[in-house]
């Protein structure tokens, strides 16, 4: 079985998706529910910081990967369970 | 005073103190955190002196890159919602009434509150070693009329609170004697 290796990076653009969401859910909550005060201000900021720096580095390295690469796995196997000779 | 915005404010209501849990039930939280951080760059230098061409790898390269990052922003997210969970937890103590705050999980918010007039007995309970040393604890409120008893949990100095109850509940029942 042949697929490019950017299928993985199309389960991780998912993965940012639903983290995307939960992230605007906690900051939702922060604000909707939390206290107008410095604590809150600075814990979100912290928050977006952290996670742009995070997203930063993993697009640094994410970058230089090439992606249109095909890779071939279950070959040997499909291989030799199709094979009758 | 932290700005609150009060929900059904009553006429003449302070707000007196805002509790959250202690500061060491943070701790440990954030204790979790760390090593939930520090855990896979033991695992990948364990993984590494094992398969040294690992990160050689045209495919356990990118899939180790996007693992990675996918985990730490998994964990940081877990973090934040973890100190939501523990910065949105409040109890709330007015000269009026005693209100119960608690943010369980994403998506469900519990508030419920009781009238300090209704108050009869207020308990106090520090129990272990850890809550001993760091003297955080319990506190259950029992009001009148009332099977279940309002519960104030892993709060710093239950001694000190449950006197400030006391001492409000009394005022509360003088105020609404006169009044009636």
């Amino acid at each position: 079985m042949t697929f490019s290796l950017s299928f993985f990076l199309l389960i991780y653009a998912l993965f940012l998706l639903l983290w995307g969401v939960f992230s605007l859910v906690a900051i939702y909550h922060m604000f909707r529910f939390g206290f107008l005060n410095f604590t809150t201000f600075f814990t979100t900021f912290i928050y977006i910081a952290i996670s742009v720096l995070i997203l930063f580095l993993s697009y640094q390295y994410i970058s230089q990967i090439s992606w249109g690469l095909n890779i071939t796995v279950f070959e040997d196997l499909f291989n030799n369970w199709f094979n009758f000779n | 005073m932290e700005i609150y915005r009060l929900s059904n404010k009553l006429p003449d209501e302070k707000i007196i103190k805002i509790l959250r849990k202690d500061l060491f039930i943070l701790i440990k939280k954030i204790a979790l955190f760390v090593l939930l951080i520090i855990l896979p760059m033991i695992f990948s230098y364990l993984m590494l002196a094992v398969y040294p061409d690992l990160l050689h790898g045209t495919v356990s390269y990118p899939l180790i890159v996007l693992s990675i990052s996918a985990y730490y922003l998994f964990i940081w997210l877990f973090f934040f919602f973890t100190f939501i969970d523990y910065y949105l937890d409040v109890w709330i103590i007015t000269n009026e009434r005693i209100i119960d705050v608690q943010q369980k999980g994403f998506f469900a918010r519990i508030i419920s509150e009781q009238r300090l007039y209704r108050i009869q007995d207020v308990t106090s309970e520090v129990q272990g070693f850890l809550p001993t040393v760091f003297r955080y604890g319990n506190i259950y409120v029992q009001t009148a009329g009332s099977k279940q008893r309002f519960f104030f949990n892993e709060i710093p100095h239950p001694d000190i609170v449950r006197d400030e109850i006391i001492k409000l509940a009394e005022r509360s029942k003088k105020k609404h004697k006169d009044i009636s």
